[in-house]
């Protein structure tokens, strides 16, 4: 089984930031692995560790890209793709706009992405790019089987976990939800050093600028408005409670 | 005259509250633009609903009714969207974010060649579509516009009240013609399996009751369920208790999860990482019962009370009980 993931290097969320002029800005540059991306790169592997095959992933970004690309490197992917780009203004149309480019020479039994980035939580490429390809394809999945040549994809849908039995080939949009990736390990770490990392450009994928105009922008960044402050309620906890369920039905009306 | 179109999905027999809030937006917006409002159902007896809609002021309604749109399934659910934008060509198309919708609005854009705004809180029309969207696991609201038309734009839970408008309206009906061959699917559903869920819905709910790693077994499970039966409440879950299995993972509120948005909002043993936080923050009132003074989910909580979930619920319970009792 021939597989690929879609990685993307995100800002870690959990680090402090602040907004200046509508824009974000960090106080150090922390930059990791999309955690859905981990576990995209983590579920593609545990199908080969059974069932054989590579997994090879593919990343659009600057320079700085190149640690995350070592990372699922790390993790066992075989081969990576670096597609040198600036994407800051771009949109999730443009990330599948490429990323459908790289792929259309190319093939594959099956492309996987995350469900969503842990940024911008668009969830968006992974379809556009099922949809540019003319692939068919399961989002948010939450369990990977292979069997006579099919995927069995568990999604978890609204109500409840429906399984699809998808054709090779396909697209499946993965859950963090599915599994915990591996921590690399040293000697993952090593071998990532000399494992393949292909360079391509745009213009190697024959990307014209008007091909990957935008069609959403951001137009700035405002923090989200504070709570009012709440209160927290001490005392023997019977009283506690009474406060409580008094507060809820007075105060703020809601019982 | 211009079409702003609103995907209705149905469920239990109605249209959902989230598409009801979509709808109910869409509607001032069309109001105040002059352009009509329209509503779509995909639903193997798609006729049934119409009625429903009526209250909500809608000029027309479309309809895609074949036996396959009776489970989600994402092809033909992406043909028959596809069928009704190609019909109805609105400026702009909203649908409610649900897992089903996230599941084709990016196959849909590339599809009809729209602008995409996902899971936005908040929408307008202006010479261009503006949202806003919260990112950075709702810890930033983004602004964010569209460079072209048309426009399809996914709204959360809760960002809208659904009102019905001061008179209603005698719509009418499309049907729009849908051919579909199942022979050509090349993904195909097995089966859906569903967890023993609360009787309340949780993205139609009023209150919530979510239960964290605090809630460590079936005794606990059972105080949280009797609480949300007293309530009338939903139950809802973090990550870490549905991991643990003591609860099904359509539960699961948070940037993976739902986002929820109700009125009252119980957290019980959740410590509030900001990955959950990101579903819930919206809640009007917040609730915590936390055993750690120093959890972050009292930094957000409208009342906290620090203690130990065994020993508060059941006095909670006896409390509301006996308010209960009084009125
Ligand atoms: C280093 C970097 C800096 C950026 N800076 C800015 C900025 O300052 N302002 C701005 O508006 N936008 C910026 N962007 C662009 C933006 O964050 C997204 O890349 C773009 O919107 C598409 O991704 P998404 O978050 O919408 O994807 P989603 O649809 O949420 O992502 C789903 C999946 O798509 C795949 N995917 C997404 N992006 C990539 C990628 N680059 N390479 C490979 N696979 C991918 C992954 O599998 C991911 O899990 C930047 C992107 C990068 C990589
Ligand atoms: C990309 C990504 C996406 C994620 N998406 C989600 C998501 O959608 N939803 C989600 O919930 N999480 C999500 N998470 C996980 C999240 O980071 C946390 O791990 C999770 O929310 C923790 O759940 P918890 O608060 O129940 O558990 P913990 O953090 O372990 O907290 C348990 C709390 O219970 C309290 N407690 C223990 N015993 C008692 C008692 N007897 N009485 C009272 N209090 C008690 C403790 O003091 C503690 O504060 C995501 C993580 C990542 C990386």
């Amino acid at each position: 089984m021939k597989l690929c993931v879609c990685i993307k290097q995100v800002p870690d969320i959990q680090a402090p930031f602040r907004i200046v002029d509508g824009r974000l800005q960090f106080d150090v540059e922390r930059h990791v692995l999309n955690a859905y991306d981990a576990s995209a790169v983590e579920g593609a592997l545990q199908l080969v560790e059974q069932h054989g095959g590579t997994v090879e992933v593919v990343a659009i970004g600057p320079a700085s890209v190149s640690e995350t690309i070592r990372k699922a490197l790390a993790m066992g992917a075989e081969r990576a793709y670096h597609i040198e780009a600036d994407p800051s203004g771009w949109d999730s149309a443009t990330v599948a706009t490429v990323l459908a480019a790289f792929f259309r020479d190319r093939s594959y039994d099956a492309i996987f992405t995350g469900k969503q980035a842990q940024d911008t939580d668009a969830g968006l490429t992974g379809t556009m790019l099922a949809e540019r390809l003319g692939l068919p394809y399961v989002s948010n999945a939450v369990g990977l089987a292979y069997e006579d040549g099919r995927l069995i994809v568990t999604r978890q849908g609204d109500a409840g976990r429906e399984i699809i039995e998808l054709t090779l080939p396909g697209l499946v949009t993965i859950s963090n939800d599915m599994n915990d990736p591996r921590i690399p390990s040293i000697r993952g770490i090593m071998q990532a050093r000399r494992k393949p990392v292909e360079q391509l450009t745009l213009s190697d994928l024959g990307l014209s600028d008007d091909a990957l105009r935008p069609q959403t922008r951001v137009t700035g960044y405002r923090p989200v408005p504070p709570r009012a402050p709440g209160r927290k309620l001490e005392g023997e906890p019977a009283e506690v409670v009474r406060e409580l369920v008094r507060l809820l039905r007075e105060e703020a009306r809601v019982l | 005259m211009s079409t702003y179109l609103c995907y209705i999905p149905v469920q239990q027999e109605r249209p959902t509250r989230a598409a009801l809030e979509v709808l109910t937006h869409l509607r001032a917006l069309a109001h105040r633009d002059g352009a009509q409002l329209a509503a779509c159902v995909l639903h193997p007896e798609a006729d049934r609903f119409v009625e429903a809609l009526k209250p909500y002021g809608v000029n027309r309604v479309y309809l895609v009714k074949h036996p396959v749109l009776a489970r989600h399934l994402n092809a033909p659910v992406l043909a028959a969207l596809e069928a009704v934008f190609r019909a109805a060509q609105p400026a702009l198309m909203a649908l409610p974010s649900t897992e089903a919708v996230k599941d084709v609005l990016g196959a849909l854009a590339a599809r009809v060649g729209a602008a995409a705004l996902p899971d936005v809180s908040a929408f307008d029309i202006g010479t261009s579509v503006t949202a806003t969207r919260p990112v950075m696991a709702a810890r930033v609201l983004a602004d964010t516009e569209t460079t072209v038309r048309p426009v399809l734009v996914s709204v959360r839970a809760g960002s809208y009240e659904a009102r019905p408008a001061e008179s209603p309206t005698e719509p009418d009906v499309v049907e729009v013609p849908f051919d579909f061959d199942t022979a050509t699917l090349r993904a195909t559903l097995r089966e859906v399996v569903t967890g023993a869920t609360g009787q309340v819905d949780l993205s139609e709910a009023d209150i919530i009751v979510a239960a964290g790693r605090g809630v460590r077994d079936e005794a606990g499970k059972q105080l949280v369920e009797a609480l949300a039966r007293e309530l009338g409440a939903a139950i809802g879950a973090s990550r870490a208790a549905i991991e643990a299995g003591l609860f099904p993972a359509s539960l699961q509120i948070g940037q993976t999860g739902k986002v929820v948005s109700p009125t009252l909002y119980i957290a019980v043993g959740i410590s509030g990482a900001i990955q959950h936080i990101a579903g819930m923050a919206g809640s009007k009132v917040i609730v915590a019962i936390n055993r750690d003074p120093d959890a972050p989910i009292f930094n957000i909580a409208t009342y906290g009370i620090v203690g130990d979930l065994y020993q508060i619920l059941p006095l909670l319970l006896e409390e509301i009980r006996r308010i209960k009792a009084e009125s």
